[in-house]
């Protein structure tokens, strides 16, 4: 009896119920659509950080001696280690050397590394030209957009790379834009540079890209402090706390959307659950001269409230998600998957909302019966 | 001799400075109809929610089935008013969203447990068999009215308090009514009804003549 009721009183105010529903669906999809975004979007937008660089360095104890290199081994150990949290692992070594072309010769600085990483690496960068694919390549080069400048290179031309007593001849494959330091420098094969440089299997230094919060990337330095004994690994501090705040403030912003939607959609249920109370004065009324005790007459409103949440949950969770998705792809570039978690989360708050919207009705225990059959 | 289902000593209510009931004493016997008179303003609405547990007396006890209304808490006045008396009123005041026969189960939803069989003998009873499953925007007002006389029985009350019950039919209907309750006279039931109509309260085993709050006669009609 008590669906059956249920369900006449739900059909019986649907107009009304119906705009309660439309008010708890708005206000779901937006906090689903969010609560997604920060679930999702987080993660994905830590992993879009870590596409602008690397943040975390290995190299040589630092003892004074800025000559001191890293030996390959170690990047060999790190990749045994096949910690998920790191994306990419690159050796760099650095040589203060010069570059020249028909006419120019500029001093630059030569970064050997394994070519084909050098995208992975540093995805979000500009590249006139093409990319260097394959990781040995001793006839290619990339080089930053200020020495191209400088040296009035294109891509296609031969530029021939000077350290110490030996040369190079390579062919530009692609002129860098990284808006960073990097602009001034030439991207060669590392065992060329090493080749240039006269030394074995070692680099300056090793840059990995892990992702993960803060805590995560601390618990991969660990780790790899751990295997690397003789090596100091250390944070790029600056990035990392840079995307933090950022995080935290998005975060901030969600939650703080958040909240506020919660506390509009129960305004707008309190508002139609105002006009429902009047409504149901009478009907009370007589429920109660008949012998309904205020807590079985309670039952069916919050039965009431309860299925606007429910419903306005489910429908604004479908809508939420959908949006969730052009909000990732519009504002954050990221493609954004829906987590059912989210769903459970939706309909448990807008079952609360509609509770607390629901606090018009709890005058209706007050209705003494004699009033409303008196007419009052 | 029958004993007393209903015992009203020297009950007043006041609102606010307004005496409704003035000391007010009857008695009326198990079986009994009871016809209450007046004038409007004469109390007699008042009598009737204070014995059906919709209102307390500002003094005096009003004493049904052994049961001191007037003292009883706000549960137990609500278990008193599922268990012990059925409402009939002018207006009908059916739940205007549940068809007929929903309404009759509603009563025994607060009562105990309803029961669709039962709730549609009751409707039946009174003649509404084929309309169950009318909401009460669909009946007239007679069947609206024996809605109502089949949702006060339902519960097999002690006491049926009836206000004005025909005060708002037609003359085909009055006697519908009117019939209906004499059968549930007939039954051993014991009803007070609230009337301004001379026939209707010659109807009656006696009739209790109110005027601003005070009983003025009671008196026995002859069969």
């Amino acid at each position: 009896m008590f669906w059956r009721i249920l369900w006449r009183l739900l059909y019986a105010s649907r107009a009304r119920l119906a705009l309660a529903v439309l008010a708890v669906a708005s206000g779901a999809a937006v906090c689903a659509a969010l609560l997604n975004l920060d679930l999702d979007a987080t993660d994905k937008l830590t992993r879009e950080f870590r596409v602008l660089g690397a943040n975390v360095v290995i190299s040589a104890p630092s003892s004074g001696d800025a000559a001191a290199t890293v030996n390959l081994d170690a990047i060999r150990q790190i990749e045994e280690l096949r910690l998920p949290e790191i994306v990419a692992a690159a050796p760099y070594l650095y040589l203060s050397g010069d570059a020249e072309t028909e006419g120019n010769r500029a001093a630059v600085i030569v970064a050997g590394t394994w070519l084909d990483e050098v995208s992975r690496m540093n995805s979000w960068w500009k590249v006139d030209g093409n990319w260097v694919s394959a990781r040995e390549n001793r006839s290619e080069c990339m080089i930053g957009e200020q020495a191209a400048s400088r040296l009035g290179l294109i891509p296609g031309q031969s530029v021939k790379v000077h350290y110490a007593a030996r040369e190079a001849t390579l062919r530009v494959a692609g002129i860098v834009t990284a808006g960073s330091s990097e602009d001034s420098q030439i991207f060669i094969a590392l065992p060329l540079a090493q080749e240039l440089a006269g030394m074995g299997e070692r680099a300056s230094l090793i840059e990995v890209i892990a992702r993960g919060s803060a805590s995560e990337i601390e618990d991969v330095i660990g780790r790899l402090s751990i295997a690397l004994p003789g090596l100091e690994v250390r944070p790029l501090r600056q990035l990392a706390q840079a995307e933090g705040r950022l995080l935290e403030r998005i975060r901030g912003l969600l939650f703080g959307t958040v909240l506020l939607i919660l506390a509009l959609s129960s305004l707008a249920v309190l508002a139609a659950m105002a006009g429902l109370a009047l409504e149901r004065r009478r009907d009370v009324g007589l429920m109660k001269a008949l012998g309904g005790s205020v807590r079985t007459i309670m039952r069916f409103f919050l039965a009431e409230a309860t299925a606007i949440g429910f419903a306005g949950g489910i429908f604004g969770f479908i809508v939420g998600m959908a949006l969730s998705e052009w909000i990732g792809e519009r504002v954050f570039s990221v493609s954004i998957t829906p987590r059912l978690i989210v769903l459970p989360a939706t309909l448990a708050l807008m079952v609360l909302v509609s509770l607390a919207g629901a606090l018009p009705l709890r005058l209706l225990g007050r209705v003494r019966p004699s009033d409303i059959l008196r007419g009052e | 001799m029958m004993a007393a289902l209903v015992q009203v000593e020297d009950v007043s209510k006041s609102y606010g400075g307004l005496r409704a009931l003035d000391s007010v004493t009857f008695e009326v016997l198990s079986g009994e109809w009871i016809a209450i008179m007046g004038p409007s303003g004469s109390g007699k609405t008042t009598l009737i929610n204070i014995l059906g547990g919709l209102d307390r007396p500002t003094s005096g006890r009003a004493i049904v089935d052994g049961v001191n209304v007037g003292t009883l808490g706000e549960r137990q006045l609500t278990r008193y008013r599922a268990e012990k008396v059925g409402f009939v009123f002018q207006h009908f005041y059916l739940v205007p969203y549940l068809s007929a026969l929903e309404n009759v189960m509603l009563a025994q939803y607060f009562h105990s447990i309803a029961d669709e069989v039962e709730a549609a003998e009751s409707l039946v009873r009174v003649g509404l068999g084929d309309r169950l499953h009318h909401l009460p925007s669909q009946l007239s007002g007679g069947e609206q009215q024996r809605v109502a006389l089949a949702r006060a029985l339902i519960n097999h009350p002690k006491l049926i308090l009836a206000d004005e019950p025909t005060g708002n039919l037609d003359e085909a209907n009055e006697q519908i009514v009117l019939e209906l309750l004499r059968e549930l006279h007939r039954s051993g039931h014991t009803i007070l009804l609230v009337t301004h109509s001379p026939e209707i309260g010659r109807m009656a085993d006696r009739r209790i003549e109110l005027a601003h709050g005070r009983l003025m006669h009671i008196v026995a009609n002859l069969t």
